[in-house]
Formats: C-alpha cells, structure tokens, sequence
C-alpha cells in the first residue's frame, strides 16, 4: 500500500499528522512530508483514518 | 421540551435574518432548523440591513449536511473571497482585513494557511499542552478566589471559558498581559454582529466594528516590529519571519491575520467552553460519566463541538452557473452553510437530539466541512475544551450552574454573554 498526496488539495492542515503522526509531518515551510509512503501493516489503521479525515481529501491509499 | 415539532413551525414566518430569531430559546430554533432541512433545504432569505451596506439580493440557507459537504468542498464553484463571514458583500478591503484567510480564496489563502500551518500541527501543539493546562488551572484558581470573596457565585463565561482560550492565544504570539482585556474587548466587538448589549447605538455598529480593528492592528504591528528587532519563541516571530517563495507576508497580511487569530482563537473556544458546561448541566448523567472516565475526551470534545455548533454558519458564493446534488445554482447565488443545522441531520446522526459523549462516529461539521478553509485552530480548540473540562472536574468539581444563560443575539456565533454558577464548597 502507497501513500499519494494530490499536493494541489493538500492545505496543509495537519489533520493527517493528527492520526498517524509517525507517517505524516508538516514541514517548518508548511509542506506536508510523508515519512513513510509505504506504511507497514502497523501504521495502516492510523493511516487509513488520517486519509479518511483530510479535511481537503488530498490523500489517497492505493495498491 | 419537544424538539419534534413539526406542527408547530410556520416556516412562512421564519426569517434567519431576523435578529430576534438568535435570541430564540435553542429548542425553538432546532425545531426551525429540522423543519427546514426536511422541508425547504435551500429555504431563500433578503438579506439583514446592516446600516450604511448596500443589502444584496439574498441567501440560501443550507441545512443538509450532504449539501454543505457538497459546496464546502468545492472552492473552485464556491468560492470564500467575495465574503465568508458576513451577508451583505463588504467592500474588498474590509472584507480581506477582518476576515484574512477566511474571505480568500487559492492560491493566497493557500500562501498564508502554509506560512502558518506549522505552528498548528498537532505536534506543535503538543508542546503547549502544559501550558494549556497551567493556565486553566491558574483561571480555575481565580475563580475560586472570586467566588469565595464575594457571595459563592461566579460567571462561567467572564471568570473560566473566556479568559483560558484568550490567556492561550496571546501567550503563543507573545502578547503582553496588559494588552490581554482590550483584545478580549475588541475582539469581542467584531464578532458581536451588532448585539446591542456590546454595542449600544446600532448606527455606531460600523465605526466601532473599525476601531476595534484598528486597535489590534496597531498591538499587531508594534509587537511585529519588536521582534524583528528581538526574536522570540512565539508565533508573532514567526509570522514577520517566515517566506513562501521567496515571498514575507506583509504587514496588512500579518495584521489581518492577527485579527483573525484573536477572534476566531477567542469566540469559537470560548463558546464551546461556556456552552459545553451548560449542556453538562442539563445532561448530568452526561456530566458525570465523563467526570469519572478521562478516556471519553476525544468523543466527548466531538460531542461538545457537535452539540454547540460554536460558529453558526459560513457563507460561499457560486462563481459560475452549477449544480449542488442536483440542485440548479446561478453563478453569483449566496449560500450560507448552517453548520449547527447539518451536525443534527438524522440521515448522518443517530438521534441527532441526544447528547452523547460517546457518540462515534462523529463527522461533525462544527470546524467547517471538507476543503481547504477547514478550522486551522481545530488541534488547538480540541486541546483547549479537553484541558478545559477535565480542570473544571478536577480543580471546580462542586461548580453548578444556578440561573438562566444570556444568549448573545448574533447568527454568527452561537454565544453566551453570561452563565451563571455557584461553587457549593465555597461557604
């Protein structure tokens, strides 16, 4: 499973940090950073709800 | 009290733009509300006089939780940057001024949010948790202290769900405590929506909607000039400091935004607080079940921020002739989305009229809907309310509230101006 982040939705509100903070950071210039784009089976239930929760529906989880 | 009250609403008589309508007891108006969300989705209003505004053609008001997803999470179709916080279009000037980020639409709203969405993530945040909870307990110390030097009694709203949420705010921009009361005070005026208890003369609405504006913004650019001179570890140094490519924000941006910050940083937290302790008045099994089980705060911050709906409604306007679910929209229509009617939709809550602290799911729309204007401050506020309540049972476990509420009469923020309680240890 691979983390995409359409960045033109993406606004920066950290509500994915919120839910999966080892998976995802905002940067200090505001821009998301995925740490990890192919999350283990550990990180996906937190995953799963940081993409459900985007406020901007910027994240997607494929494969 | 029946909330099921079909029968009873004439929505012929209902208009939103009546102030006396926001002074209407909370039963009354849900009932309005579900009647219009079942009946008249995109019901049609004129638009409230507000003195010296030319009044616009009108509004829809948006009360189905589909509906306000569904044009909340469309920018390009409806945008924010011809107003967002107020009916009547206000000249561009006033409009981006008071409203910063808010009444802007990409790419600058997405310039600013950037500059300062850093300092809102949750792990920022997580550095301000004990200072959050220093400071409720310093609050709920004070209000203890009145309370016991004068007759047991205090005010929810002046004396706890005021000064945390302000006392917090200005402590991340570095605002000294002198200056804390006078931006309670003005920012208190701009959302005020022209109560008459905040503003006494209606024709004054205008003139001290600006002064107010031009008090912060004066704060905002002293402090701003201090710390380019003497940087410090706050967020006023960080916003005369920070670029996004290549670009600084200016000094009206950075004072807009500061007006923002003050305001919405104030009002919203504020309201859920006092709101929330008067629902866990009326709910005491409510009260008492999270009172004894810390584990309920993420459901039961949700659940406050559900039930109380502290930021009524936000308007959108159509930029081109579209369609919401279905519906036809000519471009220029003005819609404003009732949050607090879409958080007690039934199609999306279970018995919406329950106030449940375990409710889950809970895809509220209390700190906006989907899109990019989603609440910047919604870690924060979450934090806030969770320190707040878990101090208040800690530190005012014998707080009762003990007389009738005042509602501020305002459709923007569905506001206390004063609740009144008695500590029953004090004797």
């Amino acid at each position: 499973m691979r983390i995409e982040v359409d960045r033109d939705l993406c606004a920066s509100t950290g509500g994915c940090e919120a839910f999966a903070p080892d998976v995802f950071e905002i940067a200090d210039d505001g821009e998301l950073v995925v740490l990890r784009s192919e999350p283990g089976e550990a990180d996906l239930p937190d995953v799963r709800n940081a993409v459900q929760a985007c406020p901007t529906r910027a994240l997607r989880l494929v494969g | 009290m029946t909330l099921d009250a079909t029968d009873a609403v004439d929505l012929d008589a209902v208009d939103l733009s009546d102030r006396d309508f926001w002074g209407r007891p909370p039963a009354e108006r849900h009932a309005v509300f579900d009647a219009l969300r079942r009946e008249r989705p995109f019901a049609f209003f004129a638009e409230p006089e507000v003195p010296y505004i030319p009044a616009g053609p009108g509004y829809y008001a948006v009360t189905r939780h589909a509906d306000v997803e569904a044009i909340s999470s469309q920018p390009a179709l409806f945008c924010s940057g011809q107003g967002a916080v107020s009916i009547p279009d206000m000249p561009p000037e006033l409009n981006e001024f008071y409203g910063s980020m808010i009444s802007m639409d990409d790419p600058r709203h997405a310039k600013i949010r950037r500059i300062v969405a850093k300092t809102f993530t949750p792990r920022m945040l997580e550095r301000l948790v004990d200072s959050v909870q220093r400071i409720a307990q310093e609050v709920a110390a004070g209000a203890r202290r009145k309370a016991e030097a004068g007759d047991g009694t205090i005010d929810v709203v002046a004396d706890f769900a005021a000064p945390v949420p302000l006392w917090v705010i200005c402590d991340m921009m570095g605002i000294p405590a002198e200056d804390r009361q006078m931006v309670l005070e003005k920012s208190s005026i701009i959302l005020s929506g022209g109560d008459p208890d905040l503003i006494a003369d209606e024709n004054e609405i205008l003139t001290q909607f600006l002064e107010a504006g031009g008090m912060l913004s004066d704060l905002m650019n002293r402090l701003a000039a201090e710390r380019v001179e003497n940087p410090r570890d706050d967020l006023t140094t960080a916003l005369v400091n920070s670029e996004v490519d290549g670009e600084k924000l200016t000094h009206q941006e950075i004072a807009s935004f500061f007006i923002l910050l003050c305001v919405a940083g104030n009002e919203t937290t504020r309201t859920a607080i006092s709101q929330g302790v008067l629902a866990l008045h009326e709910h005491p099994d409510q009260r008492a079940r999270w009172a004894a089980d810390p584990s309920f705060t993420p459901t039961a911050v949700e659940e406050i921020v559900r039930w109380v709906s502290p930021v009524t409604w936000m308007r959108r306007t159509a930029t081109q002739d579209t369609e919401v679910n279905g519906r036809p929209v000519q471009a220029g229509d003005k819609f404003l989305l009732f949050y607090g009617a879409a958080n007690r939709d039934p199609e999306v809550f279970a018995d919406p009229h329950v106030f449940d602290l375990g409710r889950t799911p809970n895809p509220h729309v209390g700190f906006g809907a989907h899109g990019p204007h989603f609440c910047l401050g919604a870690h924060l506020a979450r934090r806030e309310i969770g320190v707040a309540f878990r101090t208040l049972f800690d530190e005012l476990p014998d707080l009762e509230v003990c007389g009738e509420p005042e509602r501020l009469r305002n459709s923007f923020v569905n506001g206390l101006k004063r609740l009144p309680a008695r500590l029953t240890g004090v004797r």
